[in-house]
């Protein structure tokens, strides 16, 4: 493959920021396919049109997912790229990995594919970039027999589980987020391979409201920890946060002087409750008002902490914007416990509650939020069988609208209204 | 009362080969039997991809069925939809 002209794309390597397109050519030196990447994607500039298109049939025998089908729609001009699909493989739990093992996975993209890889994508696989169909099934082999990995998902399919560092190296995680990913993962092994749903489904796992995988904002079932009762205050570290002798915010944002720490300033007013008061050198906090926003023990985490009764809270029907544009999920159960002892039973009749419903209300290319929209949060918590409780409210009196189902009402829809009308006149 | 797994494959397939799109939702064939509940008809439906009946058609963000016979050649097939 010859090296391509591509004056329109260069003009992005003058500017102060690196440039894809360097690397791009950096990489061709080595793979010479890569030379029509670039020279497809300047035709598209050229042309203001996109030469790609993806979806097909590709993919490895008994998989439905992990594989994007993509190819040039201008084969003739670009031999190079005339298949350019994607691999999408699982990402270890919390993302840590191994210099050994991302040496291996390399050499074996550098052996059946571009060399080119986007460390993460938006659900947290590995993505790699650019390979034949012909080349699908040994890569696949090698990365399932010789490296133990597997493929992450795709399509309509349950997509790869992603979860924080959780208690591996975070004291605040109220679960342990990585055992029940990596445990979910197993479980949901024919989810993840084969479609199953209307459309995509994500599950993450957070474990505490810092929410470090943003799963409030990414996954359909949004899994976050908390506590139940209070946070445990370390009086003595609030005098010493007080008096300066410890560093707000565990000593970052420090390239600058922000002036004497100001507990009232920094904590107290900016409580999004305001739960919170100084009682002489003494810090209070009515816990009932507290919503577990992490401000506080984020900003003193020597003097503060998560409480000791953990579990977490369940979010449903976030989405990042295609349709109707993004959309955080909503709580639908305020606490659960999740513990391994019972192979997480509570959260898995959960998650297949939801799905059961789903699958059968929901539209093609509908994710379950925008299903739960379409229907109401009240069809979605009586099917769910869950009471509604005042944190379900977004915000009071926004729909005045209470639909009463009859063995609500005392005496039915049948009740006597001239009885009625006795008492209420018209 | 729900059909049995053999007369699910069979309405699947008849489905797939008589609707004049030749790639189909998984809840499309929900229709060949109202009384089948959604996750058997996509075990069944996943059974006839490994059984190389059906196949699956993917845009990288849904996944569809089809009869190989009704799509030419994975090469020429475009995509449809969003990829995340």
């Amino acid at each position: 493959m010859a090296k391509r002209e591509t004056p329109l794309l260069d003009q992005l390597e003058s500017g102060p920021w690196p440039s894809f397109v360097t690397d791009i050519k950096r990489q061709a030196e080595t793979k010479p396919e890569c030379w029509d990447i670039l020279g497809i994607l300047e035709l598209s500039y050229k042309e203001r049109i996109t030469h790609w298109k993806h979806g097909g049939i590709v993919g490895v025998f008994g998989y439905g997912g992990g594989i994007v089908g993509r190819y040039a729609d201008v084969p003739e001009l670009f031999p190079g790229v005339e298949h350019f699909h994607t691999v999408r493989v699982a990402q270890p739990a919390s993302k840590y990995y191994s210099s050994a093992n991302l040496r291996q996975l390399m050499a074996l993209w550098e052996k059946y594919g571009s060399g080119m890889t986007n460390f993460h994508g938006s659900t947290g696989d590995i993505i790699l970039l650019g390979t034949r169909t012909e080349n699908l099934e040994p890569f696949f082999w090698d990365l399932t027999h010789d490296m133990g990995q597997d493929l992450g998902g795709s399509g309509s399919n349950l997509r790869t589980p992603a979860n924080c560092i959780g208690e591996s190296r975070c004291e605040w995680s109220c679960y342990d987020t990585e055992e029940v990913c990596h445990s979910l993962t197993l479980h949901y092994q024919d989810e993840i391979h084969r479609p199953a749903f209307p459309y995509k489904f994500k599950f993450k796992f957070s474990g505490c409201p810092n929410d470090c995988v943003a799963s409030i904002a990414r996954s359909d079932i949004s899994v976050i920890g908390t506590w139940r009762d209070a946070i445990r205050i370390d009086q003595a570290a609030v005098k010493q946060y007080v008096a300066g002798n410890y560093p707000a915010n565990g000593g970052a944002h420090s390239g600058r002087d922000w002036g004497k720490f100001d507990i009232t300033k920094e904590v107290i007013n900016l409580c999004p409750t305001g739960c919170m008061w100084m009682e002489g050198a003494e810090l209070k906090i009515d816990e009932k008002e507290c919503t577990r926003c992490m401000h506080c023990i984020n900003v003193m985490p020597r003097a503060l902490r998560p409480g000791l009764d953990k579990g977490a809270s369940i979010c449903v029907g976030a989405k990042a914007p295609i349709l109707d544009g993004a959309q955080f999920a909503t709580l639908i159960v305020p606490f659960i416990k999740v513990s391994k002892d019972n192979d997480f039973e509570e959260l898995i009749e959960f998650i297949e509650k939801v799905w059961d419903w789903w699958m059968e209300v929901g539209k093609n290319r509908e994710r379950v939020g925008e299903t739960m929209q379409r229907v109401g949060l009240p069809t979605f918590l009586s099917v769910m069988g869950i009471e509604p409780i005042p944190q379900h409210v977004k915000e009071p009196r926004s729909n005045p609208y209470i639909f009463w189902r009859e063995e609500e009402v005392e005496g039915g829809f049948a009740r006597d209204i001239d009885e009625f009308r006795a008492k209420h006149k018209a | 009362m729900a059909m049995s797994k053999e007369e699910l494959k069979k309405a699947i397939e008849e489905k797939a080969l008589t609707s004049p799109k030749p790639q189909l939702y998984i809840k499309d064939f929900y229709a060949v039997d109202p009384d089948t509940k959604p996750r058997d008809m996509k075990n069944v439906a996943n059974e006839m991809v490994r059984e190389g009946k059906l196949m699956f058609w993917s845009s990288g963000s849904t996944t569809m069925y089809a009869i190989p016979s009704r799509i030419k050649n994975e090469e020429g097939a475009g995509g449809i939809g969003n990829v995340e």
